[in-house]
C-alpha cells in the first residue's frame, strides 16, 4: 500500500478516485464533461459490471483506466499500482468494444502480435494459442485464416482469446457478447465463470443486463458521467418475493402478518403484504383462509436489474 | 527488444499487406532487371561494349566514367521520384495504427506511448530502407560483376537515402498524430521536398530580393527545412568521386529538423486522448 494514498491498496484490482474528464473542444470551446468524479474500488477475484445508459461515460472511464484517455481530475490504480504506468497494465487483458483488428492479421498471427506487446515469448505463445483457440471455440483450421474473412462473432472470440492470452489476473471487458450468438454467449460466460473461479477479477462493462446480473458480484451505474448507483447485485435485486393482496382483514391480523411481511400497504379495506420467502407467503395464505378474508390475488415479483437500473436513470 | 520487434514485424506485416512492400520491391526489381538485360546485350566485349548501348560508343570516354554515371542517375532517381514514391506509399502506415477501435487495444498493453511510436517509426524506416539497399546493391553488383569495376562509394547512397527518407518520415509521423490525415501528410511531405531546391537557390534569392527582412526570411526558411536538393547534390558527388571536402551542414540542420519532429510528434502522442 502507498503510504501517502493510504486509500488505495492492493487488495483492489481496481481503484478509481474522482476520476474526471472534460473534453473540450479545440475550435468551438465548448466542453462536455463525460466522466465526472467516478469513484469506485473493484476488489480482487470479484466481477464487478459496469451499467449505464449510451454516453453515460462507461467508455470513456474504461479508456481513462488504461490510459488511453488522459483524465481532466483524479487517478486510478491496478493493484495498488499507478495505472498511468505501462507495467502496471502488465496483468491486464482488455477487449474493447467496436475494435478493429486489421485485417492483415491471421488468427494466429494477429496473437502472436498482442502477445509478444504483453511480454509473453516464443515458448509461451507457441503453447498458450492454441489452447486459447480451443477455449473460445475457434476451431484450429481458422488459425491461419486473415481475420478479413473471421465473422463477427469470431472476431469477438479472438478479441477475447487475444485478453486472456497471457493469463491476466484482470480482465476487461468492454461488450464481450456483442454480435455473438445465444450458443456462443453462454459459452462466453461460461469462460467468464471459470475465470471467476480461477480467482481472475473480472470488469464487464455491458448493456446485456440480465448477463451483468448472472455473472457480476457487483455493479455500479453510471449516469450523465457520475456513479448513480452502486452495490451488490444481490442486494440491489432484493425485491424478489411475493406480494399478497387481501381484503377485509381484522386490524389484528393485519399487524400480525405485517410484522412477517418485508413490507406492507394498507389502502382503505384493501391490504398487501410483500413476502421474500415462499413459506411466509404460504403461511399468511392459511392465516387470511382461516379469518375467511378473500384473497384477491398473489403475484411473485422480481426486482431485477434492469427494474433497478431504469430507476437509477430515470430523472 | 521482443516489443520492438514485434512492432517492426507488424510494420513489415502491414506494408506487405497493403502492396507498399510489394510495390518497391517491384520497381526495384524491374528497375534491376533493366541494367541487368542492357550488360547481357554484349556481354562478349564486357563493359567496354556497354558504352555503345548508351550511344557512346565513338567516344573515348572510359567504363569508369560511364558506371559512374549510372550511378549518379540512380541516386538523381531515388532523390527525387524514389523518395516521393517512399513518401507517397507509407504515409499511411502512421495514421492507420492510430485508427479507433486499433490504437486503444495497443495502448492498453504494457507498452510505453514513446515506445509504440518509435517502434511504427523504425519499422516504416525499415522497410523502405530494404528497398532502397536491395535496389542500389543489386544495381551494385551487376555493374562490378559485367565492368569488373567495384566503386564502393556508390552504397553511400543507401545511407543518405534513408537517412533523408528518414528527415521526411518525421514530418509523416508527427502530422500523422496531429491529424490523423494521410492526404494531408504526403501533401506536406512532398511540399517540403518540391520546396527544397527551390530554397537551396540562396545565392539567387540575395541578388533578387531587395530587402533585407525577405533574404533572411529566405535563408531562415533554408536553414530549417531539410535539405534534400543539397543532400542529393552531395551523394552525387560522391558517387561521381568529386574531390573536396564534404560539407555537412546540410546533413545535421536536416537530422536535427527531424530530431524536432520526431520529439514534437512524441510529445503530441504522448498526450493525446484516444
Amino acid at each position: 500500500m502507498d503510504a501517502a494514498n493510504p486509500v488505495f491498496a492492493p487488495e483492489f484490482a481496481i481503484e478509481a478516485e474522482g476520476l474526471t474528464k472534460v473534453f473540450r473542444s479545440r475550435w468551438t470551446g465548448v466542453t462536455v464533461r463525460a466522466v465526472d468524479g467516478v469513484s469506485l474500488a473493484v476488489r480482487r477475484g470479484t466481477t464487478f459490471g459496469l451499467l449505464g445508459p449510451n454516453g453515460a461515460g462507461k467508455t470513456t472511464f474504461v479508456k481513462m483506466l488504461l490510459s488511453a484517455v488522459h483524465p481532466t481530475a483524479g487517478r486510478a490504480r491496478f493493484f495498488g499500482r499507478d495505472a498511468s504506468d505501462p507495467p502496471s497494465r502488465r496483468p491486464i487483458g482488455y477487449l474493447p468494444e467496436n475494435h478493429r483488428f486489421p485485417t492483415y492479421f491471421t488468427g494466429t498471427g494477429m496473437l502472436e502480435f498482442y502477445g509478444a506487446l504483453s511480454g509473453m515469448d516464443n515458448a509461451a505463445l507457441s503453447r498458450r494459442i492454441p489452447e486459447l483457440m480451443e477455449l473460445v471455440g475457434l476451431e484450429q483450421r481458422w488459425a491461419r485464416v486473415r481475420v478479413g474473412k473471421y465473422s463477427k462473432g469470431m472476431l469477438q472470440r479472438l478479441g477475447l482469446a487475444q485478453a486472456l492470452l497471457h493469463s491476466p489476473a484482470l480482465l476487461i471487458l468492454d461488450e464481450p457478447t456483442d454480435g455473438v450468438d445465444p450458443v456462443g454467449r453462454v459459452h462466453i460466460r461460461e469462460i467468464l465463470n471459470r475465470l471467476e473461479q480461477q480467482g481472475v477479477t473480472i470488469f464487464l462493462n455491458s448493456h446485456q443486463l440480465v448477463e451483468v446480473e448472472a455473472t457480476c458480484d457487483e455493479v455500479a451505474i453510471l449516469h450523465k458521467g457520475q456513479v448513480a448507483l452502486t452495490g451488490r447485485v444481490k442486494d440491489l435485486t432484493a425485491g424478489k418475493g411475493y406480494r399478497v393482496t387481501a381484503i377485509d382483514i381484522p386490524e389484528p391480523l393485519v399487524t400480525e402478518l405485517g410484522a412477517t411481511a418485508s413490507a406492507f400497504a394498507v389502502h382503505e379495506d384493501e391490504a398487501e403484504f410483500q413476502f421474500v420467502a415462499r413459506e411466509a407467503m404460504n403461511d399468511a395464505l392459511d392465516k387470511l383462509r382461516a379469518a375467511h378474508c378473500p384473497v384477491e390475488s398473489v403475484i411473485p415479483t422480481t426486482s431485477t436489474l434492469e427494474e433497478v437500473f431504469v430507476k437509477a436513470v430515470q430523472p | 527488444m521482443r516489443i520492438t520487434l514485434a512492432l517492426v514485424i507488424d510494420t513489415f506485416r502491414e506494408a506487405l499487406a497493403r502492396w507498399i512492400f510489394i510495390g518497391l520491391f517491384a520497381l526495384s526489381t524491374l528497375m534491376i532487371l533493366f541494367f541487368l538485360f542492357l550488360m547481357r546485350i554484349d556481354i562478349v566485349e564486357g563493359g567496354m561494349a556497354a558504352i555503345s548501348l548508351f550511344g557512346q560508343g565513338g567516344r573515348t570516354q572510359d567504363v569508369e566514367r560511364l558506371v559512374q554515371s549510372v550511378y549518379g542517375g540512380i541516386a538523381a532517381f531515388l532523390y527525387t521520384w524514389g523518395m516521393a514514391l517512399a513518401v507517397f506509399a507509407s504515409a499511411g502506415l502512421i495514421p492507420r495504427v492510430l485508427e479507433p477501435g486499433r490504437i486503444e487495444l495497443i495502448l492498453s498493453k504494457p507498452v510505453s506511448r514513446t515506445h509504440i511510436l518509435l517502434g511504427r517509426f523504425l519499422g516504416n524506416v525499415l522497410v523502405v530502407a530494404g528497398n532502397i539497399a536491395y535496389l542500389v546493391l543489386g544495381v551494385w553488383i551487376i555493374f562490378g560483376n559485367k565492368t569488373g569495376i567495384w566503386a564502393p562509394r556508390f552504397l553511400a547512397v543507401i545511407a543518405t537515402t534513408v537517412f533523408t527518407f528518414t528527415v521526411l518520415l518525421t514530418v509523416v509521423v508527427i502530422l500523422g498524430v496531429l491529424v490523423e490525415s494521410t492526404a494531408l501528410s504526403t501533401m506536406i511531405t512532398m511540399g517540403l521536398m518540391i520546396l527544397s531546391p527551390i530554397l537551396a537557390q540562396t545565392a539567387v534569392a540575395e541578388r533578387l530580393l531587395s530587402s533585407e527582412t525577405s533574404r533572411n526570411i529566405w535563408r531562415g526558411l533554408y536553414y530549417v527545412f531539410p535539405k534534400v536538393y543539397d543532400i542529393g547534390n552531395l551523394t552525387l558527388k560522391t558517387v561521381r568521386g568529386a574531390g573536396g571536402s564534404i560539407e555537412w551542414m546540410p546533413l545535421w540542420s536536416s537530422a536535427l529538423f527531424g530530431a524536432v519532429m520526431l520529439a514534437g510528434a512524441l510529445a503530441i502522442f504522448s498526450r493525446r486522448d484516444f
